[in-house]
């Protein structure tokens, strides 16, 4: 039972987001790729790990994605191709050498999975735990990756310096 | 709790320099533009005393920052890098009409995520602070917006710069899997036990993190983006991410695959050998017919690329030291020939074009002869620092058993000498003299290439001190 | 002290460069010559200093810090005077300062800073020959082999609005530094061989090892040096770049390309005699490599009308004379060679120089003839020039190629010494032929003027009425101008007389000059004593082949003299042979040469086409190098990529509208899609490894 809702949200996220980069339309991008985190949060549902799923749902489909929806429905960006640049055809062998590079790189990466030599991660009940529940992964977070915590506030820092000085419009 | 805020004191102090350089921007009167750059000075000159005192003690921070003399050594290479940048930038600033606050504060952070990155024992924060240091660098590339050229190269370096970080985070991902950890020592200890060929997937995630780190070196083929960033982005900016950037991307490039992997060096070893050789050639050839001299700097950034892989794939202490003796090097001989260029452009003419040097020597004779420096230490002109180092690396590559390697690095370094000198020769022998008007030069860029100068001299006339201290920074790395 | 020597060259250069533009041209030139007067000063002071030492002894080293070390690696900034290096330094400083103050007057044409720029490079040209001749070990004279090869190169295209000029520099450099990687390697290879780079360091490693008779590392080290002196001593293959340096000032082509640094290449061998005495193998390459290239260069000069190219292929020539001697082993003679070329060829440069000035830049010896009378000074140490290269006795050229071609004899390479004859012979041709083409017969040159010559009065006049002449001032051919005409007559006094240090045994001499190098090519004395007084000379005893060239080592023995006074007869009858073809066809019966021409057109073609090995060299390397690099490389991968994604070619960007918008070119999906490629075989590579 497990295995196969596990393929069936895998089709939808790998289904959703070939949508994503297939739609012409910028707003239907970003359904589909709403559909696909939703999809990405299950699977983190199956894996016993709740908190990840909520915090999927919550800040990737719901603030973040929202937010996108707000910025393409106020610039108004119907469609890509008022883009003159982006209408010019691709030609079919690029798109064939594209897909094939794509393939050889999942044979690729298959074929170093099930080569793997010894079984992944060591399970043991306390990792286990930590993954699962919501003070293991407090705990962790400001103990064990405390330093890497204040760098991401660091990180974030500066993608907003970055933000205002390449839109604000007055230099 | 002490020895942890000491290991991370010189980060610390940059950072908050850069936090300072903005609140003082956003309350100062207008028309008044001051001290800005002082900040930036001050907390770069601060973290270079706090990385000169932490020497010799290999304190831990949180777990994951090692103040390693490794990472104090490269801490002092990027912060001459951030020094020298900020010196040379006042005159650029206002040329370009670049806000201030917010580029001495990016500066700052890239100097941060890089000292960081040289620092980092585990993947998880490495691949933060690579991405510290790649928004900061992406933004600044970008950062004269009106500018078609400057808007493009930050576009093209950004998309490029988050397909290598998916690959690299894919690597962590990967190697977390196997090892069930992500610090540095971890993976080293879990790979050193298992007695078996290494499995496929270890030697994938090998190989991503190697994509991104050769992204971010801009090793071929994965150096595509550089040429155009390097060109588009405005020239003191180019000067830092082709120095600073490297040196940051290089110091983890060394910690991660010497001691995490260190074991598996017979497996990643070739492949490296393969793009280095790669990249060695491609930078040279392909820079000897670019007729922007940025370009050129570009291509010859790539090149020196391949010359530092190859201290990376020797793998020996000396190999080791080499390469980072050969960064600072690199540097001051880079930085020194973009702040060149930099400075003399006007607002109308970007003065990046080799036939742009023509007479330079007439006009500009002590930039010309600075130039001169500067690029022949680049060809490695002996007694110049570029020469010395070229030579530590490439004896340490036959010291080793790699003369291949070195025979193509010395072939290619002989004829990069051959793009170096066309732009002296330009600034010597033509006499189209005067053709195009200098701007005037301020006297903290001119502080800022005396540095250079005196760098470039100090590393090539009396190396040794330098290489002992590399020598010793490397001895307890690993 | 010592570091003095290269030190005021350098401070000229400084001065020159810094404030030279500021400067009248008497200063930049006076200061010039005054940095290579103290400087010759200082290096005859310390070469006195080196002659009180005893013989064994006579080395003084003098560190000036340590450069580069780390660990088991040490380079110091060592200078060294030893006999050789001794040798070297007052030639490059006594002939060097000459040359200075005959290019006061030789470049007063030119501007005020192009002048200072001239004597700028020209000093900083000696402050690393210096140091290349001074250098203690690989690296120091490394720092001088690579700066002497950047200052040929900026004084090649000194005169840069001449495109042959812009090109002779660009081939001089590219073709030096091929030579320059193999040296590189060579160095990093002994290195790694020896632990380390001082000369006598190396000397005393090796001699402890045996000869090494099949291929080894020795073999290997010594031939990527070689191959690195083949480049700057313009030899087979990489001597193409040195017949194109005559587009630089003829002064320059004397310092440089004649005197000094096209010699770094013999030195450097001198230098690491010990070492090539180990490596027989190599040493055969050598002798070949330097016949060969000797008599090449011979019938080529034979052929060109260029009185400069004449003596570029001369100097080549007898650069392979010098090889030839190091070679076989005769590392003494090749030096004194070095030396008495140093004089003669410098002489007849400067002299060619005088000769080109006269008549305003004309180089072409079809327009020259009959200017014996209008350039008497000229003519008169000319000719001295040329009958000391040519070998007539009694002046210098005459005793050390003798020494050579005698030693090449001794060692048993007879096929060598037949070959190297040859060569005197084509030397003394083509040396008269110059000369009877250049001062003797008929005036050919534009507005050849009356003044001195009767005969030509009514011609002249005639000339003149057409305005044809276009000298300057009165008319009249001036000979060298005293800055000039004195150069000239101390290098002819030189040329003469400089060959007396080393008169051979067989005619009553006592070969000083040998006996005053041999140290310099013998293993340091603690590792092999030398034995006073002899040649104990481990290096040439290993030629593994025939006769010991020391054989002269206890004073010549009966049969060696005998030998030794044969061969130096015939040489001479082969010297003045070659006077006499060349009298007879040049100057008695001038129709001679043009009907021999006409007779076998191929070979007149041949040679005046140098046996078209630019040709071969373009069309084999540099073509397809140049094609594959733009076409492949530059515009495959950097233009047609990017450029044509700009261009708006296919399906790549074609909008105009600014910013992101059309930074979305397909050009970033290619660098993506190279990014993928990388990537996917990365992982291919580990995966099927």
């Amino acid at each position: 039972m497990d295995i196969w809702l596990f393929y069936l949200f895998a089709l939808v996220i790998v289904g959703a987001s070939l949508g994503v980069i297939g739609q012409r339309s910028p707003m239907h991008s970003v359904l589909f790729l709403i559909l696909s985190f939703g999809a990405l949060a299950a699977l983190y549902v199956q894996l016993d790990s709740p908190f990840a799923a909520v915090a999927q749902i919550i800040i990737y489909a719901g603030a973040i994605m929202v937010l996108f929806l707000f910025v393409v429905m106020l610039l108004n960006a119907s469609h890509e191709d008022d883009d003159p640049g982006a209408r010019a055809p691709v030609p079919v062998g690029v798109k064939v050498s594209g897909c094939l590079l794509a393939l050889l790189l999942l044979v690729e990466l298959t074929w170093a999975l099930t080569r793997v030599g010894r079984p992944a991660v060591e399970k043991d009940a306390a990792s286990a735990d930590s993954v699962s529940s919501v003070h293991e992964i407090g705990r962790v977070l400001f103990t064990d990756y405390a330093f890497a915590f204040e760098v991401t506030s660091v990180l974030i820092l500066v993608a907003m310096i970055g933000a205002v000085v390449l839109a604000k419009r007055k230099v | 709790m002490l020895t942890d805020f000491q290991a991370i004191m010189p980060i610390l102090i940059v950072t908050l320099s850069a936090i300072v350089t903005m609140v003082a921007e956003a309350f100062q009167p207008k028309q008044e533009r001051a001290p800005l750059a002082g900040f930036g000075v001050i907390g770069l000159i601060g973290a270079a005393a706090a990385s000169v005192l932490l020497w010799g003690y290999d304190k831990t921070g949180f777990g994951v920052v090692r103040a390693d003399n490794f990472s104090l050594f490269v801490n002092l290479i990027v912060i001459a890098v951030g020094l020298l940048t900020i010196l040379f930038s006042p005159q650029v600033i206002e040329r370009e009409r670049i806000p201030p606050g917010e580029y001495y504060a990016l500066t700052l952070f890239a100097v941060v995520g890089m000292m960081l990155m040289a620092a980092a024992t585990d993947l998880l924060l490495l691949f933060l602070a690579l991405e510290v240091l790649s928004l900061a660098v992406y933004v600044l590339t970008g950062i004269r917006r009106a500018q078609f050229q400057s808007a493009e190269a930050a576009f093209k370096y950004f998309l490029l710069g988050a397909f290598s970080s998916a690959f690299f985070l894919y690597g962590v991902a990967l190697t977390y899997a196997i090892v069930g950890s992500t610090r540095l020592e971890e993976i080293a200890a879990t790979l050193a036990v298992s007695d078996q060929a290494p499995d496929g997937l270890v030697l994938v995630a090998m190989g991503l993190l190697a994509v991104g780190f050769a992204f971010k070196i801009s090793a071929v083929p994965f150096h595509m983006w550089a040429p155009d960033a390097y060109q588009g982005a405005p020239t003191l900016v180019t000067g830092f991410m082709a120095t600073g950037v490297k040196a940051a991307a290089f110091a983890a490039f060394l910690r991660v695959f010497l001691s995490s992997f260190h074991t598996l060096h017979d497996s990643w070893a070739p492949m490296l050998w393969l793009v280095a050789v790669a990249t060695m050639i491609l930078g040279t050839v392909v820079g000897v017919v670019q007729a922007n001299a940025k370009r050129m700097l570009a291509y010859s950034s790539v090149a020196h690329a391949g010359y530092l892989l190859v201290g990376l794939i020797v793998g020996t202490r000396v190999g080791e030291a080499a390469t980072l003796f050969y960064l600072a090097a690199y540097a001051v001989s880079t930085l020194g020939a973009f702040a060149v260029v930099a400075v003399l452009a006007t607002e109308e003419h970007p003065h990046d074009r080799v036939q742009d040097f023509a007479g330079l020597w007439e006009s500009r004779p002590g930039l010309a002869a600075l130039m001169t420096v500067f690029l022949l230490s680049l060809g490695g002109f002996p007694p110049l620092a570029g020469f010395v180092g070229k030579w530590y690396i490439f004896s340490a590559a036959i010291d080793a058993g790699y003369v291949w390697l070195a025979i193509v690095g010395v072939l290619t370094s002989v004829i990069s000498v051959f793009f170096y000198l066309r732009i002296v020769v330009m600034m010597y022998m033509s006499d189209e003299r005067a053709l195009v008007p200098t701007p005037a030069i301020t006297r903290s860029a001119v502080a800022g290439l005396t540095l250079a100068l005196v760098a470039v001299f100090y590393l090539g006339l009396l190396p040794t001190h330098a290489i002992e201290l590399a020598l010793t920074s490397v001895q307890g790395m690993f | 002290m010592l570091a003095l020597i290269p030190l005021f060259p350098f401070i000229g250069f400084i001065i020159n460069a810094l404030i030279g533009r500021r400067l009248s041209k008497a200063t930049s030139g006076g200061l010039a010559c005054l940095a290579m007067l103290v400087s010759f000063g200082v290096a005859v002071v310390a070469f006195w200093r080196l002659l009180g030492l005893p013989a064994e002894a006579r080395v003084i080293d003098e560190t000036l810090f340590t450069w580069i070390a780390s660990g088991r690696f040490q380079a110091p900034l060592t200078f060294r005077l030893d006999p050789l290096a001794g040798l070297m330094c007052l030639v490059v400083t006594g002939i060097g300062f000459l040359i200075h103050v005959y290019s006061t007057a030789y470049m007063h044409e030119e501007t005020d800073h192009e002048y200072a720029r001239y004597f700028s490079y020209l000093n900083l040209f000696a402050a690393f020959m210096l140091v290349l001749v001074l250098g203690a070990n690989l690296l120091v004279m490394f720092i001088g082999w690579e700066g002497v090869g950047l200052c040929s190169y900026l004084l090649i295209g000194y005169w840069f609005d001449k495109q042959s000029a812009t090109d002779a520099g660009k081939k001089a450099f590219v073709v030096n530094r091929v030579g320059d990687m193999a040296f590189i390697v060579g160095m990093c290879l002994a290195f790694a061989s020896f632990g380390t780079l001082d000369f006598r360091a190396i000397a005393a490693a090796v001699a402890a090892l045996p000869p090494e008779v099949t291929w080894g590392v020795l073999s290997t080290i010594t031939l990527l040096f070689f191959i690195g002196a083949t480049g700057k001593s313009a030899q087979i293959p990489l001597y193409i770049w040195l017949p194109d340096a005559m587009e630089g000032p003829t002064p320059v082509s004397a310092l440089i390309h004649a005197a000094t640094m096209v010699t770094a290449g013999v030195y450097m061998i001198g230098r690491n005699a010990v070492l090539y005495s180990h490596a027989p193998l190599t040493m055969e390459v050598v002798a070949v490599i330097g016949v060969a290239t000797a008599l090449l260069a011979g019938t080529i000069g034979l052929a060109q009308n260029d009185i400069k190219r004449v003596l570029a292929y001369s100097t080549v020539s007898q650069l392979g004379y010098m090889f030839l001697a190091m070679g076989v082993g005769a590392f003494a003679a090749g030096i004194f060679h070095l030396y008495t070329h140093a004089f003669f060829k410098a002489l007849m440069f400067l002299g060619s120089g005088a000769v080109i000035h006269a008549l305003h830049g004309e180089q072409d010896m079809r327009k020259m003839g009959g200017l014996r009378r209008a350039l008497p000074i000229t003519y008169w140490t000319f000719l001295i020039g040329a009958l000391a290269i040519a070998g007539v006795p009694g002046l210098s050229g005459f005793f050390s190629k003798d020494e050579i071609l005698f030693r090449t004899f001794a060692s048993g390479h007879s096929v060598l010494w037949v070959l190297g004859t040859a060569t005197a012979l084509l030397t003394a041709v083509y040396m008269f032929r110059l000369i009877y083409l250049t001062f003797h017969g008929k005036p050919r040159y534009e507005g050849a003027y009356e003044g001195a010559q009767e005969a030509h009065r009514a011609h002249d006049r005639a000339a003149h009425a057409q305005g044809t002449h276009n000298h300057g001032g009165g008319g009249v051919l001036h000979d060298a101008p005293m800055a000039m005409a004195i150069p000239l007559v101390l290098l002819a006094i030189g040329s003469v007389v400089a060959g007396y240090v080393g008169v051979p045994h067989a005619l009553g001499g006592s070969n000083r000059i040998e006996t005053f190098l041999e140290p310099s090519f013998s293993p340091p004395a603690h590792t092999a004593p030398a034995v006073a007084g002899t040649h104990a000379e481990p290096g040439v005893a290993l030629s593994g082949e025939g006769a010991h060239a020391e054989a002269d080592a206890h004073g010549a023995t009966h049969a060696d003299t005998a030998l030794e006074l044969t061969l130096m007869v015939t040489s001479v009858a082969i010297a003045l042979m070659g006077i006499g073809i060349a009298t007879l066809v040049w100057l008695k019966r001038p129709h001679v040469a043009a009907a021999l021409a006409a007779r076998v057109p191929w070979m007149h073609r041949l040679l005046l086409n140098k046996w078209y090995v630019d040709e071969l060299y373009d069309a084999t390397i540099v073509q397809p190098i140049k094609n594959s690099s733009t076409v492949g490389l530059w515009k495959g991968v950097d233009v047609g990529v990017i450029d044509g994604a700009v261009n708006g070619t296919g399906w790549l960007v074609r909008g105009s509208a600014a910013g992101l918008r059309l930074a979305q070119s397909g050009s970033v999906r290619i660098y993506a899609a190279a990014f993928f490629v990388g990537t996917v075989l990365v992982i291919a590579f580990y995966l099927v490894r």
